[in-house]
């Protein structure tokens, strides 16, 4: 059976999209984009040399898990969260969730996931999609990245939610236990808009928010020693691309997601201000989709001259200025 | 909604030709409704060429695909980014 009148719909992001359908079949009319931001999604952070690490990267987002349980404190909904150990019961508790019309978020290796296309599907431990139902052995799966309800095996699924490695799901799943009678969506958007701000502005630690995106600018001129030969440096330099604008982020390193949720937030809140600074992060987001298409030029021509990481580092630098004075403003119009 | 004229699906296919730098292909030649990516059209693209299409859209059009999924299913052939731009001219949601 599949769980009565479960809307499947395909958003930007996983996470916040799974969030989203959850909240909207309990019966919160609420946007993606407004529990992203609501939940201080917006982030940045530089990992130069981390042993989970084989190669420097970044993140865009806060960590996953995060935008649920920041969302819990400020919307002060509930959710029921359970992991496991053993696969076995890890299935039986979905199963009696979803005999109870409960639909239920899983954590995923996004491999099994094989109603996606092979050529798609990559090793990432933390995918999240809705379970809603099952129907013949096979469960009902609402994919925030395809775009209609699917059907996977048990086998499968159990792979992907027990699969080992880096971030592994440990079976984790949760659902919707507890909505508030009311929300204060101005208290929850200031709280979420502040946090946001602390994040990027004044989190103190080097490599994190605006601090992260300038050691980046310094530290991608470091990376050809990091890497074997050109094929594994353009490869790696390629990579900016995909997770800017590949990987769930709503575009430009979900700054265009974040600048839709100012939108929103102008119009509940009252403060015309922050729908200007919803166009000029925007105009931001161009600038980030400009570093994409950069690197992405990089990776596919192998085009490595002596200047282009030189380039790369200004045009981060760039955004380092401009996401600066952005959050600096943000932060004076919300307080 | 109007439908996409010629003229404005000539002028795409003439854009991406532009914007990738393909000299040997006759525009006419491209099928409207095949899809751009994969498949047996006479353009056969990849990931980074969609972003280049993707901003080369925003540029002459000014009109933004923001969203992944959305772009997508927008640069998913010719007559698909005409009708995209078609409805957002006359009615601009980004």
């Amino acid at each position: 059976m599949i769980i009565q009148n479960f809307n499947h719909k395909m958003a930007a992001h996983c996470e916040s999209g799974t969030i989203t359908s959850l909240l909207n079949h309990g019966g919160l009319d609420i946007t993606e984009p407004l529990v992203f931001g609501i939940a201080s999604g917006i982030f940045f952070g530089y990992f130069h040399k981390m042993k989970s690490f084989v190669f420097p990267t970044f993140i865009v987002r806060n960590k996953p898990g995060q935008m649920r349980t920041n969302l819990e404190k400020r919307l002060s909904v509930r959710f029921k969260t359970y992991d496991f150990k053993d696969p076995v019961k890890g299935m039986q508790t979905l199963d009696q969730l979803l005999q109870r019309n409960i639909p239920t978020a899983a954590q995923v290796d996004f491999f099994y996931m094989d109603y996606v296309p092979s050529w798609e599907r990559v090793h990432i431990n933390v995918h999240f999609l809705v379970v809603a139902g099952k129907e013949e052995g096979k469960y009902i799966i609402s994919d925030a990245y395809f775009p209609k309800m699917a059907q996977l095996d048990g086998l499968s699924l159990e792979k992907g939610r027990f699969a080992a490695g880096n971030m592994s799901p440990k079976g984790f799943i949760f659902h919707l236990d507890k909505l508030p009678a009311e929300i204060d969506y101005n208290k929850a958007i200031t709280k979420g808009i502040k946090k946001a701000c602390f994040y990027m502005l004044k989190i103190p630690v080097p490599f994190l928010g605006i601090k992260g995106m300038r050691l980046f600018a310094r530290k991608v001129l470091e990376w050809p020693k990091f890497a074997r030969d050109t094929e594994h440096l353009s490869h790696e330099i390629m990579k900016i691309n995909i997770l800017l604008e590949d990987q769930g982020t709503g575009g430009a390193g979900f700054r265009f997601m974040y600048a839709t949720f100012l939108q929103q937030a102008a119009e509940m809140t009252g403060k015309p201000a922050l729908k200007e600074l919803s166009g000029e992060l925007m105009q931001i987001g161009d600038g980030w989709r400009e570093i994409s298409l950069f690197s992405a030029r990089i990776g596919k021509n192998r085009d490595l001259g002596p200047d282009k990481l030189k380039q790369l580092s200004e045009m981060i630098n760039d955004r380092a200025d401009v996401e600066e004075r952005f959050f600096k403003s943000l932060s004076k119009a919300i307080s | 909604m109007p439908a996409p004229s010629e003229d404005l699906k000539l002028e795409i296919k003439k854009l991406i030709m532009a914007t990738l730098a393909i000299t040997d292909i006759d525009p006419n030649d491209v099928d409207d409704e095949k899809p751009l990516f994969g498949g047996d059209n006479a353009l056969t693209l990849d990931s980074v060429d969609a972003i280049e299409i993707i901003m080369a859209i925003q540029r002459t059009y000014g009109i933004r695909i923001a969203d992944q999924n959305l772009a997508r299913q927008v640069i998913g052939s010719i007559g698909s980014i005409a009708r995209f731009i078609t409805e957002q001219q006359a009615n601009p949601t980004t």
